[in-house]
C-alpha cells in the first residue's frame, strides 16, 4: 500500500514533537525511520497507526484519505517496542485475538482461525509454542510472537516501534534476517522505527533519517552513506 | 488552529464521554448512598435537639467516662501494636529463617476472624472459668470484664495494622543502609534509631493511624469481653449501644459524632500521607 | 532439605524481635485461639455438632454467609467500577471520593451500624422513600445486606486499584490495533487481569461480612431464623453463660474463616502460576 503523510504536525501542549513534515512511500517497501530520542520517530508512527492525532495535516493510504479513520479501522499490524503481549494468554490466543475480535459476520471459523495461527507459527519458525504463555518465552521470541499476532489481522501495513530494541546483540542480528524475509513473504509496506544506525542502513530499501520533529534526508541507504544532506546526517551515521 | 475540525479524535484506550460521565456518575450516587448519607446521617440525629443539648449530653458523666476509657486503651494497645509492628517487619525483613510464609500467615490471621469470635477466645482463655483466669482472678487481677480484657480484646483485632504497613516497605528498602552503618561501627540500636526508622516513619504513621481508629472503634471484640459495666468498663461503642437501646438518641449519636469526627480526621491525615509521601507508602499498596 | 533454621546474618537485634514477635503472637493471638480449640476439643466433634445441628444455628451460620456473598458480589461489581473511575478518570471530587472508599475502615461499626438504621428504618430518610413502593430495608434482610455491603466496600476496590494503576496502555493500544472495539478490549484483556486482584478483595469482603457484628446487630431486628446473624448467637451463649456451645459456633465460624484464607492464597498461587504476577 502507497502511505502519504502530508504536512503532518504533532503538538503536545506548546512543545512541538513533529513540525510540518510530509512523505511519500511506495507500495512495498520496508522503511526505517532512523533517529535519536526525541526526533519524533516514533510520534510519525504512532500517528499512521492512529495511535496519536497529527495537529494538522493529512495521512493517505493509497491516495484515500484516513486521516479520520479509527485504529481499528486502519488495519494496521503494529508490532510495540515492549511487544505489549496479553500475558494472560496463550501464545494461540495472543495471535489469534484479532480474528476473534471481529464482528459476527466477518469473523473466520474456529477451524479457519486455528489453521491460519498454525500458519504463521510456521512463518515465524516456532510452530511448537502455541500452548505456552508469553512469561515462558525468550526475548526473541516474543518479538516474533508480537509479530505474528499484528500478521494474523490480514493488515494493509506494518509499523514497528524499535523492534530489536529489547534484544541483546547476538539475537538482533538473527531477527533482523527473520523480519527480511517475513516483508519479502507478504510484501506489505513496512516501516519500523530505529535510532541504530547500522540496523536501518543494512534492513531497510528506504531510510528516513528525523532530528528534532523534522525530517533531514530520505534515501536509500548507500546514497544517504554516499551524500549526506546535512551535517547533523553525517555525524548521525558515521557515529 | 487545526485544520482538520471535522474529525474527532478519540484516543484507543479511552471511554467514550457518555460511558465516561455514566460512570463516574454511578461512582458518585453509590458513595452518597452508602457512604456520605450515613455520614451525614450521624450529625444530623446528633444535632437533632441542638447543639446545647449535644454538648450536654457529651458531658454527661456515662459519657465522659467512656471517652476516658476509650483513651486510655488506646493510648496502651496503640503504642504496643507499633512496637509489636516493627520488631515483627524487622525480623521478617532483616533475617532469612524457615517458615517465614508461616509467620507473616499467623499475623495475618486476626483480619480472618470475627470480633466476636476474638472477644469469645479472650473469654475462654482469660474468663473465670478457665485455669488461666482462674488463677488471675483469686490473686486479685481479673482480665475478663476489666481492662486488661479490653486491651487484650482490641490488641487482636488490631495485630496486623503496623506490622502489614512496615513490612513491604522494609522489603523494599533492603539491608544495604543498615548494614553500611554497621561497618562503620554503628550500634545495632544507633543504626535502628538514625538509618531504619527514619526510612520508615510515615508508614509507620500511616499504621499508626489506622491501628488506632479501629482501636477507638472497636465494638464487637470488646462487647463480648468487657461485660459493659458503665464507669467501669464501657467504652465509647459500646456506651452508643447502651445509649441507643434505652432511645436516648441524641446523647447515642453526639457519642457517634465524636468518634465519626475521629473517622474523618484520619482519613484527612492519611490522604495528606498520601499525597506528601506517595513514595515511601507506594511500596506498601503495591503489595 | 540442607537448608538451616535461621541463615547467619550480621544484623544485630535478632533475639529480641524474635522474643517480642514471638512472644506477643502468642498471648495475644495464638493463646486465646488455642483456648478456644482446646474448649472444642474439651466438648467434642459430637458436642459441637449437636450444639451447631439445630435449626435456628443452621439459619444463622447460612444467613450470615448467604447474605455476606451477596454483598461481597455487590462490592465486586462496584469495587472494580470504583477503582477503575478513581485511576483513570481526572474529575473535580475525585479526590473526595477517593479518601471516601477508606470510611468504612475508619468509622466504627457501632457508628455505621446506628445511623445506617436512622437512614433505612421506617421513619428515616431512604426508609420512608423506600416505604412508599411498600420496601421494608430495617429490620429486614434487606438491612443486613445494605450493612454488609458498607463494611466491605473498600476492599475489592483497595485491591484492584494498584493492578489498573500498573496495566500498560501499549497492551490496550495493541488490541485496538488488531481491531477491537473498547468494549472488547475491557472484556477480553482488562478484565482478565483484574480478575486475581478483584478475586482476592472479593474474598476479603466476604470474609469480614461473615464475622460482621457491630455495624449489623442494630439494623438486623435479630429475629431468630429470619435475621439473626451468627455471631449473635454466640453473644447470646455467652450471656447465658454456655460457654460449649459458644465455643461450638465460634468453632464452625473459625473453620469458615480458615477455609477463605485458603481460598485467597489459593488464588494467588494461581495466579501468580498462571500469568506471573498477582
Amino acid at each position: 500500500m502507497h502511505i502519504e503523510i502530508d504536512e503532518i504536525s504533532k503538538a503536545f501542549g506548546t512543545t512541538a514533537a513533529l513540525h510540518p513534515v510530509s512523505l511519500s512511500l511506495p507500495s512495498g517497501a520496508l522503511v526505517a525511520l532512523l533517529g535519536p530520542s526525541g526526533s519524533g520517530k516514533t510520534t510519525l508512527l504512532r500517528i499512521l497507526g492512529g495511535l496519536e492525532f497529527p495537529t494538522s495535516g493529512r495521512v493517505r493510504f493509497d491516495g484515500q484519505d484516513a486521516t479520520g479513520l479509527t485504529v481499528q479501522e486502519r488495519r494496521a499490524g503494529f508490532v510495540f517496542q515492549s511487544y505489549a503481549l496479553f500475558r494472560h494468554m496463550s501464545v494461540f490466543d495472543n495471535i489469534a485475538y484479532g480474528l476473534k475480535a471481529r464482528p459476527r459476520a466477518s469473523r473466520p471459523t474456529r477451524e479457519e482461525i486455528a489453521r491460519r495461527v498454525t500458519k504463521l507459527l510456521e512463518l515465524i519458525q516456532l510452530p511448537d509454542i502455541g500452548a505456552r504463555y508469553p512469561s515462558q518465552l525468550s526475548g526473541g521470541q516474543r518479538q516474533r510472537v508480537a509479530l505474528a499476532r499484528a500478521l494474523a489481522i490480514e493488515p494493509r501495513m506494518l509499523l514497528l516501534d524499535e523492534p530489536f530494541g529489547a534484544l541483546d546483540a547476538k539475537v538482533r542480528k538473527e531477527l533482523r534476517q527473520g523480519l527480511r524475509d517475513i516483508h519479502d513473504t507478504t510484501g506489505l509496506s513496512t516501516i519500523f522505527v530505529t535510532h541504530d544506525q547500522e540496523e536501518a542502513m543494512e534492513l531497510a530499501d528506504l531510510v528516513v533519517v528525523m532530528s528534532m520533529g523534522r525530517i533531514e534526508q530520505i534515501g536509500k541507504p548507500q546514497d544517504i552513506r554516499a551524500r549526506p544532506a546535512t551535517h547533523f546526517v553525517r555525524e548521525f551515521i558515521s557515529a | 488552529m487545526s485544520d482538520i475540525p471535522n474529525i474527532r479524535f478519540r484516543p484507543a484506550t479511552e471511554e467514550n464521554p457518555a460511558t465516561r460521565w455514566a460512570l463516574i456518575g454511578a461512582a458518585f450516587l453509590g458513595l452518597s448512598v452508602l457512604v456520605f448519607a450515613p455520614l451525614i446521617a450521624v450529625f444530623a440525629e446528633a444535632l437533632a435537639d441542638g447543639v446545647g443539648a449535644s454538648l450536654k449530653s457529651l458531658a454527661s458523666p456515662d459519657a465522659r467516662d467512656a471517652i476516658r476509657l476509650t483513651l486510655t486503651i488506646a493510648a496502651i494497645s496503640v503504642p504496643l501494636n507499633a512496637a509489636f509492628g516493627i520488631a515483627a517487619a524487622w525480623l521478617i525483613t532483616k533475617f532469612d529463617f524457615r517458615g517465614k510464609a508461616f509467620l507473616i500467615t499467623l499475623i495475618d490471621l486476626p483480619f480472618s476472624v470475627s470480633p466476636v469470635v476474638a472477644g469469645l477466645c479472650i473469654v475462654l482463655m482469660f474468663g473465670t472459668n478457665s485455669l488461666v483466669g482462674g488463677w488471675l482472678v483469686a490473686q486479685g487481677y481479673p482480665i475478663v470484664f476489666a481492662m486488661p480484657g479490653i486491651i487484650l480484646a482490641t490488641m487482636f483485632v488490631t495485630f496486623p495494622f503496623a506490622a502489614r504497613e512496615l513490612i513491604p516497605v522494609m522489603i523494599e528498602q533492603g539491608r544495604a543502609e543498615e548494614e553500611a552503618a554497621l561497618t562503620l561501627g554503628a550500634s545495632g540500636w544507633r543504626t535502628f534509631w538514625t538509618v531504619t526508622l527514619p526510612n520508615i516513619r510515615w508508614a509507620l504513621l500511616y499504621g499508626v493511624l489506622l491501628c488506632n481508629a479501629r482501636a477507638m472503634g472497636e465494638f464487637g471484640a470488646v462487647a463480648v469481653v468487657s461485660g459493659k459495666i458503665r464507669g467501669q468498663t464501657a467504652t465509647m461503642p459500646t456506651t452508643i449501644e447502651m445509649l441507643y437501646q434505652e432511645y436516648l438518641s441524641v446523647a447515642a449519636f453526639s457519642l457517634a459524632a465524636v468518634l465519626a469526627l475521629l473517622a474523618l480526621v484520619t482519613l484527612l491525615l492519611k490522604t495528606a500521607l498520601e499525597i506528601h509521601h506517595a513514595d515511601q507508602l507506594a511500596a506498601s499498596h503495591r503489595a | 532439605m540442607g537448608k538451616p533454621l535461621i541463615h547467619r546474618s550480621p544484623m544485630p537485634g535478632l533475639g529480641l524481635s524474635m522474643g517480642v514477635t514471638l512472644t506477643m503472637l502468642s498471648l495475644v493471638v495464638l493463646l486465646p485461639i488455642g483456648a478456644l480449640l482446646l474448649k472444642g476439643a474439651h466438648y467434642g466433634a459430637a458436642g459441637i455438632w449437636e450444639t451447631v445441628n439445630r435449626e435456628r444455628v443452621w439459619a444463622a451460620l447460612f444467613l450470615s454467609f448467604r447474605l455476606s456473598l451477596f454483598a461481597a458480589a455487590f462490592n465486586l461489581i462496584f469495587g472494580v467500577l470504583l477503582a477503575w473511575v478513581l485511576v483513570r478518570y481526572r474529575f473535580p471530587g475525585r479526590r473526595i471520593l477517593d479518601a471516601a472508599v477508606d470510611l468504612p475502615f475508619a468509622l466504627p461499626t457501632a457508628v455505621a451500624g446506628i445511623s445506617l438504621t436512622a437512614l433505612y428504618a421506617p421513619n428515616g430518610a431512604f426508609g420512608q422513600l423506600a416505604a412508599e413502593v411498600g420496601w421494608k430495608i430495617a429490620y429486614t434482610q434487606w438491612g443486613i445486606f445494605i450493612a454488609l455491603v458498607f463494611v466491605g466496600l473498600p476492599f475489592v476496590t483497595r485491591t484492584v486499584q494498584p493492578v489498573i494503576e500498573e496495566i500498560e496502555r501499549e497492551v490496550e493500544e495493541a488490541s485496538a490495533t488488531l481491531g477491537a472495539t473498547r468494549l472488547h478490549t475491557l472484556r477480553h484483556v482488562i478484565l482478565p487481569m483484574l480478575t486475581p486482584a478483584a478475586l482476592t478483595g472479593f474474598a476479603l469482603a466476604l470474609a469480614r461480612a461473615v464475622g460482621e457484628y457491630g455495624s449489623v446487630i442494630f439494623i438486623a431486628g435479630n429475629i431468630p431464623l429470619v435475621t439473626e446473624i451468627a455471631p449473635l448467637l454466640i453473644i447470646i451463649q455467652l450471656e447465658e453463660f454456655n460457654y460449649d456451645a459458644a465455643a461450638a459456633i465460634g468453632i464452625a465460624m473459625l473453620l469458615i474463616s480458615f477455609a477463605m484464607l485458603l481460598v485467597i492464597n489459593l488464588i494467588q498461587v494461581w495466579s501468580r502460576r498462571r500469568i506471573g504476577y498477582v
